[in-house]
């Protein structure tokens, strides 16, 4: 039986979009935190499956409506749109609950766990007339953007070799995690992997032909996920890149960020050591982050200019799918160790 | 060590690329400022033109000229034959002067193809003499100390590599820049790992010059011990900031069980920044004055080279099957080799 706040929901007349946030876990928290700077939305209410922290995020929020049932807040007339951040095999049903009930809807990455499934979604908000992003968020940190605008300028010319690494410890907390449960996530390359296959073919600018990728069980041999991926994808256009996504390095501290585009004019690099400032302390050297906008933020705009309709939006839903079919090759690929085709991988059906 | 100096033939003017000649552009410096060495001939191959660098070369040092480059090899007071001759004669060449009883300093590739260099590192076996394949890169300091630090355990038990060396300008090689340049990231790669090759995949294209030659190549190696390693390695367009034919980018990541080391082969450098142009500049042994301190150790303690025949023969399986697998599209195995590598 569901459970829900004594608090009557309810801004009804209020300018600004009504926001439901729909799992209250890590990253809840820095849609919730974009929110609070916005004045074009605003946070409606809190759903989770756990009554006791959906209550909790709620209040911490400054007594905002929650509820377990999901229904019942896609019901509310003051809720206009969902942001989804719960484990990825559910983003399916979650969101095709959002498109019926005519609401739009920000779904953090991966769009779902394989491209069928992707596909209706898609298909659903089509249907329904409302939007539906995927919240790839690295397009929108100022360092993606930054290399974005640098391409899209003509800076190296065309881009024919890219390389991008995002390299860290462990962050998730132990083996109840859902993360490390390839089957509630679709594995790591769907997880975060595809942050990086997306971003480096946004800014690469062509169609992926194949995907090549190697994956490494680096933390602990009895992981179900790869917390090191090495995934290589060629573009139509003869381009490759080369993706590094890392939770395996140590120490566990390590957090880095490489970026190299060899163009046909030039080069571009954000090379490791080039993006901040170094602390030299009694624990060790550390880098110090420049400030830098808030990429939930920007994205909390992109995703509100696209339910206004305005401009193109800033990630399509055939981004997201595509994102999806790249993360879906990664696995396929290191599970047979050879290159998978993006073809096959859309076309639904094994090489 | 020998109290006198080591006689020194400049053995042939080519390269893998057209106007290429490192035996005037990096060895005969080399040679001429290490104390342990003295040019005392010269010789050519009847190739091309190149038959009068030979000529112009011996009298501007006082040296004699060999009448063909068979002839040089059998001059007593040549102890180390310097080979630079075209690629097709290469074998040839490194296999006669090893048979004349004199040890080799052979310009990179050490050969064309994985065969001939095993023809190669059989006759050096025979012979028990020196035969160094100029994998000089290695010896740079930015690399010899990782290469140290690895070794000793500082980042833990290596697992994955990722390197970069890209050549900007210069002329390109008719043979591509696999052939031509590969030879040095990998070698950087297996010496940093100590890991044999078991598997590659590759791809291999071109995107700055015209012709059929590749210029850029992307290697992902599967090493022994489950040690993987990607390696991009081409020649791309002239840049402002690089001299021709100079590296636009030149660096390893090690990551180990224990840490990460971040090598950029671009440094050391004082950085000078001018209206006009830019550049760096760095004092200290040059890679190639490292590799001659190599080959004089190695003659005079009458042991073999590391790199050797071994370490080129490797590099050579690897290169054959990276074009195996560009074409087929499919990582391609690497057979057992009887011959170990470093």
């Amino acid at each position: 039986m569901a459970r829900h706040s004594v608090i009557a929901g309810g801004t009804a007349g209020q300018p600004s979009l009504g926001v439901v946030i729909v799992g209250a876990g890590f990253i809840a928290d820095h849609h919730g935190a974009a929110l609070r700077t916005s004045d074009r939305a605003h946070l409606a209410g809190i759903v989770d499956v756990d009554a006791g922290r959906a209550a909790t995020a709620g209040r911490t929020a400054g007594g905002v409506p929650w509820t377990t049932d999901l229904a019942e807040a896609l019901a509310r007339p003051d809720v206009d749109a969902a942001i989804v951040c719960t484990p990825n095999v559910t983003h399916e049903a979650i969101a095709l609950q959002v498109a019926a009930a005519g609401k739009h809807l920000l779904v953090e990455k991966p769009l779902s766990v394989d491209v069928p499934s992707a596909r209706r979604v898609i298909h659903a908000f089509e249907q329904a007339g409302t939007t539906v992003m995927a919240a790839h968020t690295h397009r929108f940190y100022d360092y993606a953007r930054a290399v974005a605008d640098a391409i899209g300028g003509g800076a190296v010319g065309t881009p024919v070799f890219a390389r991008l690494a995002l390299l860290g410890g462990w962050i998730w907390p132990d083996w109840r995690a859902w993360v490390v449960d390839p089957g509630v996530s679709g594995g790591h390359a769907l997880h975060n992997g595809v942050h990086l296959l997306d971003l480096v073919t946004w800014w690469i600018g062509a169609e992926p032909v194949s995907v090549y990728a190697r994956g490494r069980k680096q933390t602990a041999a009895e992981l179900g996920i790869h917390d090191y991926l090495e995934m290589t994808i060629d573009y139509d256009n003869g381009a490759s890149a080369v993706c590094e996504m890392s939770r395996g390095h140590r120490p566990a501290s390590l957090d880095r960020r490489d970026v190299l585009v060899v163009g046909t004019d030039g080069i571009l690099q954000l090379p490791t050591d080039g993006w901040g400032s170094t602390v030299v302390t009694e624990s060790g050297t550390a880098l110090l982050h420049p400030q830098a906008s808030d990429g939930f933020a920007v994205q909390l705009g992109a995703w509100l200019d696209a339910i206004d309709g305005g401009a193109d939006a800033a990630m399509t839903p055939a981004d997201a799918l595509r994102a999806v079919a790249l993360g879906v090759a990664a696995e396929r690929s290191i599970e047979r160790g050879e290159p998978v085709s993006v073809a096959e991988v859309l076309g639904g059906v094994p090489a | 060590m020998s109290d006198r100096a080591l006689g020194v033939l400049l053995l042939g003017f080519a390269g893998l690329g057209p106007d290429q000649d490192h035996q005037q552009d990096m060895y005969l410096p080399a040679f001429g400022s290490h104390p342990g060495f003295e040019v005392v001939g010269v010789a050519d191959t009847p190739a091309g033109a190149s038959s009068s660098t030979g000529h112009r070369l011996a009298a501007k040092l006082g040296v004699p000229a060999a009448a063909s480059w068979r002839d040089g090899l059998t001059d007593p007071a040549v102890d180390v034959v310097s080979v630079c001759v075209e690629p097709g004669l290469r074998v040839e060449a490194v296999t006669a002067a090893l048979r004349a009883g004199k040890h080799v300093l052979v310009d990179k590739p050490l050969a064309l193809t994985a065969a001939e260099c095993r023809e190669v590192g059989a006759v050096a076996a025979e012979t028990g003499l020196v035969c160094l394949p100029a994998h000089h890169q290695r010896f740079h300091p930015m690399i010899g100390s990782a290469l140290a630090a690895v070794a000793g355990g500082r980042v833990g038990l290596p697992w994955n590599v990722q390197a970069d060396f890209l050549v900007a300008g210069g002329t390109p090689s008719e043979a591509g820049e696999l052939a031509n340049l590969g030879v040095y990231p990998i070698d950087v790669v297996l010496a940093l790992t100590g890991q044999r090759v078991r598997q590659v995949h590759a791809r291999i294209t071109r995107h700055w010059h015209d012709g059929p030659a590749d210029d850029l190549a992307l290697l992902f190696l599967t090493h022994d011990h489950g040690v993987t390693s990607t390696v991009s390695v081409g020649r791309m367009r002239a840049l402002a900031d690089t001299r021709p034919a100079g590296l636009a980018v030149h660096r390893y990541r090690i990551s180990g069980s224990h840490g990460v080391l971040d090598v950029d082969a671009a440094r050391p450098a004082v950085a000078v920044r001018r209206a006009e142009a830019t550049g760096a500049t760095w004092h200290g042994a040059s890679t190639v004055g490292r590799l001659l301190d190599v080959l004089h150790a190695a003659v005079t303690a009458g042991r073999s080279s590391s790199p050797g025949p071994a370490d080129a023969l490797h590099v050579a399986e690897i290169v054959d099957a990276a074009r195996a697998s560009a074409a087929s599209g499919v990582p391609v195995e690497l057979p057992d080799s009887e011959e170990g590598s470093r």
